[in-house]
């Protein structure tokens, strides 16, 4: 919810008097506060300003106080409305409050009773608006898992079971024989992609539940980019991307998992491979500064669409336009996301599509300095926490 | 009935296209393919096949329903029977196939894995019927 000036409220009351103590109390209480006269003013500032919460009178001329709480249900159901009333009677707070009001504040009220009625009231709409947030992230990711388990893992599954359908039904004819060895290949392939994904998916769920962090060393990233540069050489080449590293003449020193983070820029470096182009290059740059160790993995590869960015670390979400050959699991961002920060570090993406992408992941730097009481992953584990 | 009825295959998963192309090819029908459903458009409208096998979830989720969207809108590829495939997990709400939608009045939706032999039959079944009726329309 994207409001403009956040916790303001609208008061909406003839009564001048009303207005000026209201506005002074919350005012006092922090609040920005915007004063109407009658119910029609009152339904254009709650449009233009979409406050979080509005005070109303429910006895007005023009506009009354139930008009004007059923109009701004219709175009706002997130801000709360309070009910002013000096009916002698409960029962028409009681029919404000049907018809969509929070709350309702008998005339007359002190201070203190104002500034609680609204803080409840500000404090119910941020639950609605949490509660709303967390539902959506639940039912994208919902939506995504579901893509994810009937696109790549089902997709590996049905190629093989159609292989080796079609192989018993034709039979034995010389036609099927040519193209047997073929099939046969192409099943082995296809259940090696399935195992990468279901080993991915499992890396992720140990890796949430926190199996894999009890691992604490000094580790050199050079040490670790100079393997990896050494193991992927021949699926660059394979690809005519040119892999190379440039590193820096004095050590790259974390603390972490060195098993951990060889994951981390392995899925770095073999997605610059994939999503490249023949002739393309990776380099992968590590470097020290005060504090920080900073390790980049650029490609000129096909990049990543700007609308693609912000969801590129979610679990189970993959760039749309990806030829199937040229896809991963879609695990292998989130999983070194989440070895990035278990380590209290972070990764960042900058890319221009069509150009290129760079992956830049930043671990605290480890002092040299003698070894005392430090607490495995501490920040990391707060970092998470929070 | 034509000896070599042709059925356009549209799928952007290599494995699919190849086994049953290949069933379908020794079964007697010439087959073309396509990876996805610009090119299964551009060779549908080239080729005018008899049938058309499509893959609803290519590229995107709903890649396949809007290339089958596309074909029904185009007057020349009208009446070409089009059969939809996926893996997708259609009991899930919002994956369902819509029942009685305009694309599944004429046309037919299997999930994969697909049994081949119940699948030829439907061609078959479909493909005589779309012959004869270019056979009554001549006469």
């Amino acid at each position: 919810m994207d409001a403009p000036t956040p916790e303001s409220v609208v008061v909406i009351d003839d009564d001048r008097a009303m207005r000026l103590t209201c506005e002074k109390i919350l005012a006092r209480a922090g609040r920005e506060v915007l004063c109407c006269e009658s119910g029609a003013l009152g339904l254009e500032a709650v449009v233009e300003r979409k406050p979080a919460l509005v005070l109303v009178d429910l006895k007005m001329p023009g506009h009354s106080g139930f008009d004007v709480i059923e109009r701004i249900r219709k175009c706002d159901t997130t801000v709360v409305v309070i009910v002013i009333t000096g009916y002698p009677t409960i029962g028409a707070a009681v029919e404000a409050v049907k018809a969509g009001a929070y709350d309702f504040l008998p005339k007359p009220f002190s201070p203190d009773e104002l500034r609680l009625v609204a803080e409840r009231g500000l404090q119910h709409r941020k639950l609605v608006l949490a509660a709303r947030t967390s539902e959506i992230e639940r039912e994208l990711l919902r939506r995504r898992f579901v893509t994810f388990v009937s696109h790549q893992l089902k997709s590996p599954l049905v190629a093989v079971h159609q292989y080796l359908d079609v192989m018993k039904r034709l039979g034995e004819g010389p036609e099927v024989r040519e193209k047997r060895d073929i099939w046969l290949e192409r099943c082995l392939e296809r259940t090696e992609e399935l195992t990468s994904i279901v080993e991915d998916w499992l890396t992720l769920a140990s890796l949430e539940q926190g199996a894999l962090q009890r691992v604490r060393e000094p580790i050199d990233v050079r040490e670790i980019i100079d393997k990896l540069v050494a193991a992927y050489g021949e699926l660059a080449a394979e690809r005519s991307v040119n892999l190379s590293a440039v590193m820096p003449p004095g050590p790259c020193t974390v603390r972490g998992d060195p098993t951990c983070l060889t994951v981390l820029f392995e899925n770095l470096i073999v997605n610059a491979i994939r999503y490249n182009r023949p002739g393309g290059s990776v380099t992968v740059e590590a470097g020290c500064v005060p504090g920080e160790v900073i390790t980049a993995v650029a490609d000129t590869g096909v990049g990543i669409p700007e609308s693609c960015i912000p969801m590129l670390f979610d679990e189970f979400y993959r760039v749309g336009g990806r030829k199937s050959d040229e896809c991963g699991t879609g695990l292998g961002l989130p999983i070194a996301r989440r070895i990035a920060s278990e380590h209290g570090g972070v990764i960042e993406v900058e890319s221009v599509e069509g150009e290129g992408s760079t992956f830049t992941v930043r671990l605290p730097l480890h002092s040299s300095a003698p070894e005392g009481e430090i607490v495995p992953g501490s920040a990391a584990e707060k970092a998470i926490l929070a | 009935m034509t000896p070599h009825p042709r059925i356009l295959i549209v799928d952007d998963d290599d494995d699919f296209a190849e086994s049953l192309g290949s069933f379908l090819a020794f079964r007697g029908y010439l087959v073309a393919r396509a990876a996805d459903s610009d090119e299964g458009i551009r060779m549908a409208l080239a080729r005018r096949p008899d049938l058309i096998v499509m893959d609803v979830m290519m590229r995107e989720r709903t890649e396949g329903f809007f290339a089958i969207h596309e074909i029904r809108r185009n007057p020349q590829l009208a009446g070409v029977p089009i059969f939809a495939v996926s893996a997708i997990y259609t009991a899930a709400a919002d994956f369902a196939v819509p029942p009685g939608s305009d694309w599944l009045a004429q046309d037919e939706f299997f999930r994969k894995p697909v049994d081949f032999d119940q699948l030829l039959e439907r061609i078959q079944a479909r493909v005589a019927d779309v012959l004869s009726e270019k056979a009554s329309r001549i006469l």
